[in-house]
């Protein structure tokens, strides 16, 4: 489950089963603006206003995209600590991504859409 | 269970009984050691990181990288589907035996009334065909509850054991008519050994579909409760 800041708690599992089907595609969004490692990229998805998603979530989700040959990882010192595993979005997840964008907006628009007739239905 | 051996060795005997590969688990195991040193670096600890489930971890993160395993599962998959089946099968028997009579006895069919014989012997045989695969199912579901993509592999159990059934009955039928329907000992075993070969053949083939690698999805995995902080 994911705990989202100034998420009531009726609303988390409904918040946790939207990021289900946007977590991979938000991931490699913010791998694309920066290479991270993996602890840096848990902080900037809880930063990015997602609420606390585990490391333990996040990681696996990263070795399949590694295998899926949509980020690649290389080793970088770090001047505070061991050398880091640092992720970085490749070509074919670059197109994924831009693929993936364009499908959400789709579906944004069209949920927006939809929405949007609710709110201007004559209500009884 | 604070430090990044103890993750490690935690995982390492998840993946072990995942069925994964000496060489893969080195390679998992080093990679999450990078990674998790690095993060420890950052003030983190690697038992909030990973969260109290380290197995389950392990075990998604084993899938998500692909590695190549084989599959210990599959002999707790065939003996608990042919024990629940036998169980149904002794169950389904007894129940028919018990309930025959009295249904024969408070339906009151006219005289005139005939029963198709195929409806008869499909609700005879059907009823306690019925309950096997039932209870090797139910069984699978209950006792390799923890087994990955378990519900899965119920679903396409629920589904081929059937046909697996409808399958090998003519073919046992055949046998059992071929050998005079024979019940010595050798032939009977024989014609269980047939029908114990369909089912746990259709469990094989349940597990594959359950587990099979769907092209281009990359779905997210089950999210989980953040660890700490940034620190």
């Amino acid at each position: 489950m994911i705990v989202a800041e100034n998420v009531p708690s009726e609303d988390a599992e409904r918040h946790t089963q939207l990021l289900r089907g946007a977590l991979d595609m938000c991931l490699l969004a913010l791998l694309a603006a920066e290479p991270s490692h993996g602890y840096e990229l848990v902080r900037r998805v809880e930063a990015a206003g997602f609420g606390a998603v585990s490391y333990g979530t996040i990681y696996p989700l990263l070795t399949r995209m590694r295998r899926l040959g949509l980020v690649t990882d290389e080793q970088q010192a770090s001047p505070s600590g061991p050398p880091r595993k640092v992720y970085a979005l490749t070509a074919p997840g670059r197109a994924r991504l831009d693929a993936w964008q364009r499908q959400w907006n789709r579906f944004a628009d069209t949920v927006a859409a939809v929405l949007a007739t609710s709110d201007t239905s004559p209500r009884s | 269970m604070d430090t990044i051996d103890s993750v490690l060795s935690a995982a390492d005997q998840a993946w072990r009984a995942h069925g994964v590969r000496p060489a893969d688990r080195a390679v998992l195991a080093a990679d999450l050691r990078g990674d998790l040193e690095a993060a420890v670096a950052d003030g983190a600890r690697p038992q909030e990181l990973i969260g109290p489930d380290v197995a389950g971890f392990a075990r998604r993160l084993a899938d998500e990288a692909g590695v190549r395993r084989h599959h210990p599962d599959h002999a707790r998959l065939f003996s608990t589907t042919l024990i629940g089946a036998a169980v149904g099968a002794v169950l389904g028997y007894e129940l028919l035996g018990a309930f025959f009579p009295l249904v024969m006895r408070f339906v009151d069919f006219p005289d005139e009334t005939r029963v198709p014989l195929s409806l008869a012997l499909a609700v005879y045989y059907g009823i306690p065909a019925a309950i096997v695969v039932a209870s090797a199912v139910l069984a699978v579901r209950w006792r390799l509850r923890d087994l990955h993509r378990v519900r899965e592999t119920c679903r396409a159990m629920a589904l081929l054991l059937p046909i697996a059934g409808l399958l090998v009955t003519p073919v046992v039928m055949g046998f059992a008519w071929a050998t005079g329907y024979s019940t010595d000992p050798i032939v009977v075993a024989f014609e269980v050994a047939m029908v114990m070969a369909a089912l746990t053949g259709a469990t094989y083939l349940a597990r594959r579909w359950a587990l099979r690698e769907r092209p281009g999805a990359v779905a997210a995995p089950p999210l989980s409760a953040a660890g700490p902080r940034a620190a």
